[in-house]
């Protein structure tokens, strides 16, 4: 039950925020950081209790459940193991700093929280979710809030590229959804750990059903070539949405992949992985080459998360433990990053320069050092610095990698590590510390920017310090996550 | 015969008579030198509570009585029937009160005569389990249906709609009648009920049944504005006075599939691999196509918002006929239950319509609504309730409602072993077609919730009207969350 306080604390923060008139945007965002901080207490909690107490089984805590609809085999069935906690993390953290990095949000606030919400808590509900059905509606409620959140408050093109991304979203559900229809009808029950448990279904229907769902999935992780929505959308989106976006509804795809898709389906998993594979690099290489062509910085970062989610891909894709385990601290890693970055990029930066045009920044590292050191710690961070979450998720995915895929996967992941070292240290070159404009540098300093605000520098100094944690204790979860994931592994390899 | 029985079975419906006479004879006499709005706000309160006092009621006897069967099954009470009838009942009073603070026509008397004619005619079909006497009944909501929505006498386009609007209706009529005669020329028997002992008692199944099934597909087809029988759908939503507009789309939706399902009845008692099944299995499954395709992709270039619904209309019956074509218990509940949630949405989307934008003479383009979450936001947060319902969006009913559907064309039939027998590539279809309707469905909230509009003074709408939109957007979330009770009802075998 307390694991599901997060459901309900979301759900009830979005009706609150939205009932709340808009012009007192300060008990509104107080109300917002209140049943955000509520959320992420309650993960953390679950996670010292789970800790100590189910340590290195593959049980699930919390468990819920309930008859709901008997007619079609629904259940409301909740309950968490070592592969959500990590998942429900970094949805908590995304979820405070969203609100820390919107702060001075005074347009329509009530209802941009309550859309908030609304998301967050269906996030919350899929990590959560035991039943497929449960789990689809929550991956459901997920999608319409994201188009209000972007076409309301988004930036420029918002319209279209909020169309797009709901669209993409919601095709990839009505794949989900065949698929899933496909599974009750073969092994007539919704319940994951018992699908998980046993072998329900031929060979030939897991060959075909894998790749549907797999593809269902894989859409909302940002899967080329079909990742075409995630740039556009996460730039048009205002910031608190693109971290949400970037950090956690990417996630989803892929826990979905993982818990759904491989979980239930292991034969189709095995005879479709190389595909996979092969398209993950694709994934890491084009992500990061492209992101070397942008000039906007808010595209460079929505190119780097389509690359970042090809290591996910990859990890899933090598279907033994230590790549899978890569994958799921992958996805905390980019989430918490990833989320950092856009909020820098889109909130931060963007609200003392008005531009976010690489062309047009000029000596930012003098005239907002603070901010210039915590973006480029994060860059780094996010190019795999040792010391933070993202350099052992890498070494996971590519330890795995070597384990079970072919030398050209190998190498175009080496090559994807190569492109990103590149356009991440390219990036952070031209916004930084490139001069544009000698004769204006050389005279008079330029304007200095105000320092960064105090909800600011709380909101960088949570995420970055959870990518160090992690990257200092990756034991913190991964061994949660390989004891979640032993069972998996285990049909995976019969 | 117990005519106790009967009186006490029809006394829902005598209450409506009674309101209905009354309401015409107080507009011609006592009434007939007041101004028009107070005359129409009498009249809207008087039928409001014939129609209440029927739903207690109806209430009341349902709880009474289980199961009834009268008179050749002229009038059949099932649990089924009566929550039919009771959620109908309950969705005319809000119809009515549409038009109570102001008069959508001149002829106030008519107008809430013929929608509580409509009403009525609309309970009998649902309760009736005859051929002649379903028949009849349906002519009796067609015609009022024909006059309501011609009743902007001034409005050519009205006029128009209503020509059309009969030749259609009658032409359909025609087609289903013949079904009929069909029906019972091989069976002999005009009881659905004899009909279904009649087939069972066949060594072989007359082609002629197959016949006569087809005919009344393609009645019913025009009925519920299944493309291609679709033409006058979008007129008549568009022209029609908009709260008649809305009768039309919901009751006599409910009206047409309770029909349906009533002559599916034997097909669906009929043994697995009967030849009746597989050639109407077909019929069903070519029409549903038709109809989500040719609704969803018209409805994408739409600018008016009472055409949009007509075409998301015609596209919803393109699902309801996905959900009945595996014809079994399941299917006949999933379609059921899909139409009613279909109609409580829909009729709040027209209800919206109505108060919002559509006074006298103003049509509903869907730019008229922009910047309405500033100036009425109450109005913006119940149309995303029922706009997302319609799209299938969950927690809301119309999700379960479409899952349901989809569940029920592949799983339906208990007896399927192998995976790959149930009807994936259609519902691959309308899956597909879902995420179509999306599009336009958010062009709908795009002008409610986005878009800033010129500011407008904040309408009024009245109390009576607020309260029955947040029960109406009340029941769909609840329906939503625990559809369960609602679906045991419709699943009861012997509906």
């Amino acid at each position: 039950m307390p694991a599901l306080m997060t459901v309900i604390l979301s759900f009830a923060g979005a009706l609150v925020c939205g009932l709340i008139p808009a012009r007192h945007h300060r008990a509104i965002r107080w109300t917002a950081l209140t049943f955000a901080t509520g959320g992420l207490a309650t993960v953390i909690g679950c996670w010292m209790r789970y800790l100590p107490s189910l340590e290195f089984t593959e049980n699930f805590a919390d468990v819920v459940s309930h008859e709901w609809i008997p007619v079609i085999g629904a259940h409301f069935h909740t309950g968490y193991d070592g592969i959500s906690l990590p998942l429900l993390m970094v949805t908590g953290l995304v979820a405070v700093c969203g609100v820390l990095f919107t702060w001075n949000l005074e347009k329509r606030a009530n209802e941009f929280y309550a859309y908030y919400f609304a998301l967050i808590g269906g996030v919350y509900g899929v990590f959560l979710s035991l039943d497929l059905f449960l789990l689809f509606v929550f991956y459901e409620i997920a999608v319409v809030p994201k188009y209000f959140l972007i076409a309301i408050w988004g930036g420029a093109k918002r319209e279209f590229a909020a169309m797009k991304l709901v669209l993409y979203s919601f095709g990839g559900s009505a794949l989900v959804l065949i698929g899933l229809l496909a599974i009750y009808a073969s092994a007539h029950t919704f319940n994951l750990p018992l699908l998980l448990s046993r072998d329900h279904f031929s060979p030939g229907f897991e060959a075909i059903v894998f790749p549907i769902l797999f593809l269902g999935f894989a859409i909302l992780a940002g899967m080329w070539p079909f990742h075409t929505w995630a740039p556009t959308g996460h730039v048009a989106a205002p910031t608190a949405a693109s971290m949400l976006l970037a950090g956690v509804v990417m996630k989803l795809g892929a826990y979905g992949c993982l818990r759904v898709a491989i979980g239930v389906l292991p034969v189709g998993a095995q005879l479709w992985a190389p595909l996979v594979a092969a398209v993950a690099v694709i994934n890491i290489v084009y992500g990061a080459l492209v992101a070397l062509r942008q000039t906007d910085f808010k595209y460079v970062i929505g190119y780097s998360s389509v690359s970042h989610m090809g290591f996910v891909l990859l990890g899933l894709a090598t279907l033994n433990a230590t790549g899978m385990t890569g994958a799921v601290l992958q996805m905390f890693s980019h989430g918490v990053i990833g989320a950092l970055l856009f909020a820098l990029v889109g909130s931060v930066i963007y609200s003392r320069t008005k531009t976010r045009m690489l062309d047009e920044f000029h000596g930012l590292i003098d005239r907002m050092p603070a901010i210039a050191w915590i973006f480029i710690i994060t860059g780094l961070a996010s190019m795999g610095l040792p010391g933070f979450s993202g350099f052992v998720s890498e070494l996971y995915v590519l330890l795995g990698a070597w384990g079970s895929a072919s030398p050209w996967i190998i190498a175009g992941a080496g090559l994807g590590i190569l492109a990103t070292f590149g356009y991440t240290l390219v990036k952070i070159h031209e916004a930084f510390f490139k001069m544009r404009n000698p004769a204006e540098g050389n005279g008079a300093p330029a304007t200095e920017y105000p320092p960064p605000t105090l909800p600011e520098l709380i909101g960088c100094g949570l995420l970055l310090g959870a990518a160090l944690l992690v990257g200092l204790c990756p034991w913190l979860f991964t061994n949660t996550i390989s004891a979640s994931l032993k069972f998996l592994v285990e049909r995976l390899t019969f | 015969m117990d005519y106790q029985m009967m009186f006490w079975a029809l006394l829902p419906d005598l209450m409506v008579v009674v309101g209905l006479f009354a309401a015409l004879g107080l507009d011609y006499g006592l009434l007939r030198h007041r101004p028009l709005p107070e005359r129409n706000f009498t009249l809207a309160r008087l039928a409001s509570w014939s129609l209440v006092l029927g739903l207690v009621t109806m209430v009341f006897l349902g709880m009474q009585v289980s199961d009834f069967h009268f008179a050749d099954g002229q009038i059949v009470f099932t649990p089924m029937r009566y929550a039919l009838k009771a959620g109908l009942f309950a969705m005319a009073i809000l119809v009515v009160q549409l038009s109570a603070r102001e008069p959508v026509t001149g002829q106030a008397s008519e107008y809430y005569a013929l929608l509580l004619l409509a009403t009525l005619g609309m309970g009998f079909v649902i309760t009736s389990g005859n051929l002649l006497g379903a028949f009849v009944s349906l002519e009796l909501v067609s015609l009022s249906l024909y006059a309501l929505t011609g009743l902007w006498r001034r409005s050519r386009p009205a006029a128009e709609s209503a020509i059309k609007y009969f030749v259609f209706g009658a032409v359909s009529s025609a087609f289903l009648l013949f079904g009929l005669s069909y029906i019972y020329g091989v069976t002999g028997a005009l009881d659905m009920a004899a009909v279904a002992d009649r087939i069972a008692g066949f060594k072989t199944v007359p082609p002629m049944l197959v016949v006569g099934w087809l005919l009344l597909l393609v009645g019913l087809g025009f009925k519920i504005a299944a493309a291609p029988f679709h033409a006058w759908a979008p007129d008549v939503y568009h022209n029609a006075p908009t709260p008649a507009a809305a009768w039309v789309a919901t009751g006599s939706k409910i009206a047409a599939i309770a029909l349906m399902i009533t002559l599916f009845q034997p097909v669906i008692d009929a043994p697995e691999g009967s030849p009746l099944r597989l050639p109407l299995g077909v019929a069903l499954a070519a029409l549903a196509v038709t109809a989500m395709v040719g609704g969803n992709l018209a409805a994408l270039r739409q600018t008016n918002l009472k055409r949009l619904l007509a075409y998301s209309a015609i596209a919803n019956s393109g699902y309801l006929l996905v959900g009945l074509i595996a014809l079994t218990n399941d299917a006949r509940a999933a379609t059921l239950f899909y139409t009613l949630v279909y109609a409580l949405s829909t009729l709040g989307a027209f209800a919206v319509v109505s108060l919002v934008g559509g006074r006298l003479g103003r049509d509903a383009e869907i730019d008229d609504f922009r910047g309405c979450w500033k100036t009425m936001p109450g109005m913006a947060a119940l149309m995303l309730i029922f706009i997302l319902s319609l799209a299938g969006i969950p927690p809301l009913a119309g999700f379960v409602g479409k899952y349901y559907l989809f569940y029920a064309a592949i799983l339906g039939n208990p007896d399927i072993s192998a995976w790959n027998e149930g009807w994936y590539w259609l519902v691959g279809i309308a899956l597909l077609m879902s995420v179509v309707s999306l599009y336009y469905y958010l062009k709908v909230l795009k002008a409610f919730l986005v878009h800033e509009g010129d500011e407008r003074a904040i309408e009024e709408v009245g109390t009576t009207v607020n309260v029955a939109l947040l029960l109406l957007a009340f029941t769909i979330v609840a329906l939503g969350l625990y559809p369960q009770p609602i679906l045991d009802i419709f699943i009861a075998a012997g509906g």
